[in-house]
């Protein structure tokens, strides 16, 4: 907590003293923590510990330091600022002096409008009740809020930071629609799938739910100031460490878990096979939350990870429809061990029609887009061209060279495609490739 | 006593007559050089006093003064040595006078009496004849050049000696020469530029790329600037080369105007230009290389690139000051150069292709294979938008082609897009005859709301596109220029929808940067 006089007072609903000198303590531990952050589930771990665990398992020589500083925490005392942790070096005896200065960033603490919910007061997401959940949140965009927020039902969308298009598209349509359905969405704040997903919850008019790793004055970079600011306008902003306290790797991976456990159902859009693309599906199968992935193709290392956690029973999900449906089944979500199959046995989508061998012309439509699925096909009043191109797109064939490959009339093709395209039902991305666009009121 | 010879200077793209007068009278052994000489004039007196000497003449023992009149212009360059040499022989009654008020002379002199070519003859040959001259005399090396400027009688002279003659009455030194036949009429002018583009690369190399093809078409036809943007490798540069041979024909004053801009820039001329200019400077340039004022009379690639082409290759690497001077030769078809102590406008009405990869990678939209990340990606579209993106009317996008497209037949050749190219030029000067422009892309708002009228379906097709917030009032205009070039191409009078669709398709906004950035 900062001295700063501009920090309202704590109101009667905020967090309870215990739950902000935990925060405090996380922050004042943020240097040794970055530096046991290496293991994720180590991590996890130590987070599951209580404060004065914590402090031995990790506070190293200034334990004592902090045991005392701890004990005659108040709720106003400033974070202490650590350089970068390096426990092979020697603490330096003159360490102590440094740690009352204020966090050093390069813009201003931005506390306006900051509360703080915990556990032990009202306003505080029920489903936060795990064995490592955060004591206690700061809220930007109000507490209120968020608790209305979280009373509806929460999914969490989570994917690579530097996705496809493709992804980018099903992310932001995913949080358009739910958002549009009445269910929050609840993403982290970083580059990519979660900034997408912050993009199409605001393309609805609704609000979603922010989780950054680290504090919420300090932790935004600048290229996303703008999305920040619409974010909490419309829906809110936590983080479980103290608004100053400056935003660190380790913050980022414990954010995730806030994320999850907000979550019903987690949704995993694009992700490499990699531990830390993983982790959120990771974290929510250890919670025993459902997790949901987003097939794509079978070749792009991007959706490797989607389809590691596809082959291993995640539901299978292509829009909000099919993630309503997860929510809303008699019995409600189920954990991914017995995860819903019946999904994938449901219509198949356009996108998965047939290619035939050597990818030679094929002068008819994907049979796929008009068979299946006719009770709720969107773009049944579509101009037969219009249908057709568009099918084509969807399978694939999203450049004007391959679509006219495909046999398309060349000189109306590009009519077409931008027919198509003031219509919303694509979207030209990067490369001058066209992607389909889901539509929310599928 | 006092004799006088004309001769031509070069002031950046300008030509300015010099009245060469020399004194000789009484007095100590001197020669002197006065008004406002550069070092290479000034230099002059050695090499006219060791050529005059060598050739066999007579050097006058007295005091020598020559005057380069008029004496506010800055004179440069070595090709005023004959002219002085012939004005001093004749100020010693070594040649006649009459003969040197009727001829112009320039040439560079050496130490021999051999007159050397210098740069820059087409223009003086072109001021020579404007100035009411009967004759040039130069070096043999630039009579070719010379001879493209109708009107004028072009003296060879090899040496001094040669000059010598030429002012007594006698012949010149030039071998019984055809003239250079200056292209007559516009078939002829378009078998010239068949003949010429022969040679150069063709548009029948490009195998697949139908779409960026029709997009480098569509461009040529309507001088639009465009911006191919593909991964490396997908043959951006290849096309961009190409644009150059079906594109019109100059006509014959700009072939003028280019040969000379050419020709003082110091390439050797030896015919009129046939192909319009294509210049491709690497990103390493600076502002001042691009538009000029370097040093005085230096002129940048943008003027070099005058009804042409300025080729950018990887736009995104070029420095932001440089692109940003870019502006104004883009609005107004020239560029003012104001230095202390001079000012110049040069015109530079060029076409802007420029070429790019998507993202620093260059494999963006190419799913799997881009490894940027969105800090990167932002960065590289901060490069490339603003003031410049707002100029370019069509963008294409290029793919790495499939193996089965580089067998495939090409969509055209050079000679039948240039003939399309020409048709749709042909209709466009015809309808904006009265505007005073003649391509599709020097239309403003109100000649658009004139001559670029859409039928009932394109007219809702914008104002969806406007809706869905897809164009700003200024692409709204590009895209009805582009729109109206497709349908000029397709001999349409009225810009259809299909027209429409298709510029559209081919505005240069990424609607994903959007999402991106969001």
């Amino acid at each position: 907590m900062s001295s700063s006089s501009s920090r309202p007072t704590p109101r009667p609903s905020g967090a309870c003293a215990g739950c902000r000198r935990r925060s405090w303590l996380l922050s004042a531990l943020s240097g040794p923590l970055e530096y046991c952050a290496r293991d994720r589930e180590r991590l996890l771990e130590l987070l599951a510990l209580p404060d004065m665990e914590l402090l031995e398992a990790v506070a190293g020589r200034r334990a004592n330091e902090l045991r005392e500083r701890y004990e005659r925490f108040r709720g106003d005392e400033p974070a202490p600022v650590h350089g970068p942790a390096r426990t092979n070096q020697p603490a330096r005896t003159n360490q102590p002096a440094r740690t009352n200065q204020p966090a050093r960033t390069n813009q201003p603490a931005r506390t306006n409008g900051l509360e703080t919910v915990c556990g032990h007061g009202r306003g505080y997401p029920r489903s936060l009740d795990g064995r490592c959940s955060p004591h206690m949140l700061e809220v930007a965009g109000g507490a209120a809020r968020l608790a209305r927020l979280t009373a509806a039902p929460v999914v969490a969308i989570v994917g690579s930071r530097s996705p496809s298009d493709y992804g980018i598209e099903i992310a932001r349509s995913l949080a358009r629609g739910l958002s549009a359905s009445g269910v929050s969405v609840v993403a982290s704040f970083t580059d990519g799938i979660a900034a997408a997903t912050h993009a199409g919850a605001l393309d609805a008019g609704a609000g979603s739910v922010a989780v950054l790793g680290g504090g919420l004055g300090v932790a935004c970079p600048q290229r996303r100031r703008s999305l920040y600011e619409r974010v909490v306008r419309g829906g809110c902003a936590v983080s479980e460490l103290p608004h100053d306290c400056a935003g660190r790797r380790w913050g980022q991976l414990a954010s995730e878990r806030i994320v999850v456990e907000l979550a019903l159902l987690t949704v995993m859009v694009e992700a490499e096979a990699t531990a830390g693309d993983l982790a959120p599906a990771r974290i929510a199968l250890a919670l025993g939350r459902t997790v949901a992935a987003i097939p794509g193709r079978v070749t792009s290392p991007l959706s490797r990870g989607t389809h590691a956690l596809l082959m291993d029973g995640a539901s299978l999900v292509r829009g909000p429809r099919d993630v309503l449906e997860l929510l809303y089944v008699p019995g409600g979500p189920r954990s991914s061990a017995g995860a819903p199959r019946s999904s994938m046995g449901g219509p198949r989508s356009p996108v998965g029609a047939p290619r035939s061998p050597q990818g030679a012309p094929r002068s008819r439509a994907p049979d796929g887009a008009d068979r299946h699925d006719e009770s709720c096909d969107p773009h049944a009043g579509l101009a037969p061209a219009l249908r057709t191109t568009l099918a084509h797109v969807g399978a694939g064939r999203d450049t004007p060279d391959k679509l006219t490959r495909a046999g398309l009339d060349g000189s109306e093709l590009l009519l077409a495609l931008s027919e198509l395209e003031l219509m919303g039902l694509i979207v030209r991305g990067d490369g001058g490739r066209y992607l389909p666009r889901h539509r929310v009121d599928e | 006593m006092l004799a006088r010879a004309h001769a031509f200077t070069i002031d950046g793209l300008q030509t300015r007559h010099v009245s060469v007068e020399v004194d000789v009278r009484a007095g100590l052994p001197a020669f002197t050089i006065v008004g406002l000489a550069d070092t290479a004039v000034r230099e002059a007196r050695e090499r006219i006093t060791a050529a005059i000497l060598n050739a066999g003449f007579e050097f006058p023992g007295r005091r020598v003064t020559a005057n380069l009149a008029p004496g506010d212009v800055r004179k440069a360059g070595p090709g005023l040595d004959l002219a002085l040499a012939c004005a001093v022989l004749a100020a010693t009654g070594q040649l006649p006078q009459e003969e040197l008020e009727r001829v112009a002379l320039f040439g560079e002199l050496g130490l021999d009496g051999a007159v050397r070519p210098s740069r820059g003859a087409l223009a003086v040959a072109h001021a020579a004849q404007r100035a009411g001259m009967s004759g040039l005399a130069l070096a043999p090396a630039c009579a070719r050049e010379a001879r493209l400027i109708d009107g004028l009688r072009v003296i060879v002279v090899e040496h001094l000696q040669s000059a010598a003659r030429v002012l007594r009455g006698g012949p010149d030194d030039a071998p019984a020469e055809p003239r250079v036949a200056a292209a007559g009429g516009r078939s002829q002018l378009r078998q010239g530029v068949a003949s010429a583009c022969l040679a150069g690369p063709d548009l029948s190399d490009v195998r697949g790329q139908h779409h960026a093809v029709k997009a480098i078409v569509i461009a040529a036809a309507g001088a639009h600037n465009v911006l191919l943007s593909g991964p490396p490798g997908a043959g951006k540069t290849m096309l961009a080369q190409r644009i150059v041979s079906i594109l019109p024909p100059l006509s014959r004053a700009e072939a003028v105007e280019v040969t000379r801009i050419h020709s003082l820039m110091g390439s050797r001329v030896d015919a009129l230009a046939m192909t319009r200019p294509f210049r491709a400077p690497h990103h390493s340039i600076t502002a001042a290389g691009l538009v000029g004022g370097a040093s005085r009379g230096c002129v940048g690639e943008v003027v070099l690139a005058h009804h042409g082409v300025l080729f950018l290759d990887e736009l995104s690497e070029f420095a932001r000051p440089t692109l940003e001077a870019l502006r104004q030769p883009l609005e107004d078809g020239r560029v003012a150069i104001v230095r202390a102590g001079h000012s110049a406008v040069y015109p530079a009405r060029f076409m802007l292709l420029a070429a790019t990869n998507p993202c620093p990678c260059g494999f963006a939209g190419d799913g799997d294979r881009c490894r940027c990340g969105e800090v990167d990606k932002a960065r590289h579209r901060r490069r490339l938008s603003g003031p410049l993106l707002d100029r370019i009317d069509l963008a294409s996008s290029l793919q790495r082609d499939l193996a089965d497209d580089l067998l495939a037949a090409p969509l055209t050749s050079s000679a039948r897009a240039r003939e399309q190219v020409a048709d749709a030029r042909e209709r466009q000067a015809a309808r904006l005859a009265a505007e005073g422009v003649a391509v599709n892309a020097q239309m403003d708002g109100r000649m658009l709301r004139r001559y670029a009228r859409l039928d009932e379906r394109g007219q809702e097709m914008l104002r969806g596109a406007r809706r869905a917030g897809l164009l700003s009032a200024r692409g709204e205009t590009r895209v009805l220029r582009v729109a109206r070039t497709i349908a000029d191409l397709d001999a349409s009078e009225r810009v259809r929808a299909r027209d429409l669709g298709a510029a559209l398709a081919l505005r240069p906004e990424p609607t994903i940067e959007g999402n991106r950035a969001a």
